[in-house]
């Protein structure tokens, strides 16, 4: 989406690909603020 | 229709709802209701029946204006051409019985519910005309403001006045008649959306068709904007613009009636000039409205399980790349189910679904993918959460656990994330790839 709107983001935010939203479970977001992300965005 | 009731093998359900749906693409049971005619299938269509029927009400095919019999056909091309009861209005008193000579009454029929199984659904579920509430430019308080299907009904050969115009508070032919533009429709208290440009086209061959019964005519549009967008559209309305039709770009501010003479009264302001606001009077206001989703259509919405869009019809697979198929497979779109279209944008999607199901259908095998969910029955406490949260149906609990269907399962994950103990799985998006995809990002900072 960014992409097609030319629009520019953080060099460091790190995009997952997932099928679905519904896919994110609590742990995995857990997991990536445990390990030191500042935060999580769920995007779809 | 008519085509479509001879050629073999094709069923025609008409007077039907569809009553349930279950299964998946290939082998879809559909629960249909025939709903009670109370005539036999052996009715000829001769109307007898309709002239001896002492009750009488409103004819909903002509918009009201003139009545019908409490037995009676639909409309003179109904297929099949056989007559019904509506029981709202039948006094039993029998007389249709005795006229009829082939015998075909019947007053103890009973709606029928049939089962049937079909490989994919074709969803063709149309539109109906935007009703503007009651005082809304005069609609529905004063007699001479008139919807365009009301227009169509009276100009057609075979409506109330035989096409003749003639307005409904006395019956004269209308001298002065004003269209009104995007009633209920590019506005942001109502519909949002423009419905693709038909109301437009519908009232520029009105003030064709008037123009040419009645030369004398003094014609005009109010618009907002003109959208004739399509092979030959914009030439007809320069051709309507040359016979002395009148366009005007406005707001309609207020509609007054005139009590004595039921004539109207319209304040407006032409937008394109500095003329200021102006009472111009009309004998006759034709309000062209937008179209909308079918009455009742939410029905269907849910048996298939289709999303809606922001409009209210139904939503496809892609607004630009595949406007034709849904979500689910095997369940396809045509003509306004989908969206506003005229005529030949809806036969060219017609066509298109007719080929998008049988590209399906002429295949005896069904490719899926494998991101399925799979249930580790072990792990499985059976607390059917993944149940009530698949979008799709396609799990269910079984008395060992929970069983996904993996034709009707699309591999979202809702369940996984669901499941308190973790016992589903997405094949070729598990946890432990996330993890170590998260694990990587993160171990740069």
């Amino acid at each position: 989406m960014a992409g097609t709107i030319r629009a520019q983001y953080p060099a460091t935010i790190r995009p997952i690909r997932i099928n679905c939203t519904g896919r994110v479970t609590p742990s995995l977001m857990m997991r990536a603020i445990g390990k030191g992300a500042n935060g999580v965005i769920v995007a779809g | 229709m008519l085509q479509a009731a001879r050629t073999p093998n094709l069923n025609l359900y008409t007077y039907s709802n569809v009553e349930d749906v279950s299964g998946f693409i290939g082998n879809f049971n559909v629960k249909i209701r025939k709903k009670a005619k109370y005539v036999k299938s052996d009715c000829n269509g001769c109307g007898a029946c309709f002239e001896v029927c002492p009750s009488y009400g409103y004819d909903e095919f002509n918009e009201g204006m003139n009545t019908r019999k409490a037995i009676y056909v639909s409309f003179a091309q109904a297929v099949p051409s056989k007559a019904q009861i509506d029981m709202s209005r039948c006094i039993k008193c029998g007389l249709c019985e005795k006229a009829c000579e082939v015998n075909a009454i019947d007053f103890n029929q009973e709606d029928e519910i049939i089962e049937i199984k079909v490989g994919t659904i074709i969803v063709a579920t149309g539109w109906d005309e935007y009703e503007p509430e009651t005082g809304y430019l005069g609609y529905n308080v004063y007699p001479n403001v008139i919807t365009q299907m009301k227009l169509e009904r009276l100009l057609a050969p075979n409506g109330p006045t035989v096409g003749h115009l003639a307005r409904p508070s006395d019956g004269k032919t209308p001298k002065r008649i004003l269209f009104i533009q995007c009633v209920g429709s590019r506005d942001l208290n109502k519909q949002t959306y423009c419905s693709a440009g038909v109301c437009c086209m519908i009232s520029i061959k009105n003030t064709k068709l008037i123009k040419q019964h009645y030369p004398d005519a003094d014609i005009s549009v109010a618009y907002m904007d003109i959208r004739a967008a399509g092979k030959d559209y914009e030439e007809y309305y320069t051709a309507s613009r040359k016979e002395g039709i009148r366009y005007v770009r406005t707001n309609i501010s207020k509609i007054n009636e005139d009590p004595e003479t039921h004539n109207l009264k319209v304040i407006m302001q032409n937008t394109l000039s500095s003329s200021g606001l102006k009472e111009i009077e009309f004998d006759l206001v034709v309000l062209s409205c937008a179209m909308m989703p079918a009455k009742g259509v939410e029905k269907i919405g849910k048996l298939l399980k289709l999303e809606n869009s922001q409009d209210g019809f139904f939503k496809e697979f892609h607004s630009r790349l595949n406007p034709i198929d849904t979500k689910i497979p095997g369940i396809v779109l045509a003509g306004v189910a989908q969206g506003p279209k005229s005529i030949s944008e809806s036969i060219s999607q017609g066509r298109a679904a007719a080929s998008s199901v049988s590209r399906i259908m002429g295949k005896d095998k069904y490719r899926i993918m494998l991101i399925r969910a799979t249930v580790d029955k072990e792990k499985c406490a059976k607390c059917g959460l993944c149940e009530l949260n698949c979008p799709y149906n396609a799990i269910s609990l079984k008395p060992d656990g929970a069983d996904v269907d993996e034709i009707l399962c699309r591999g979202c994950g809702s369940c996984l994330s669901n499941c308190p103990s973790e016992a589903i799985t997405l094949r070729y998006y598990r946890e432990p790839q996330y993890e170590s995809q998260i694990d990587a990002i993160l171990e740069e900072i």
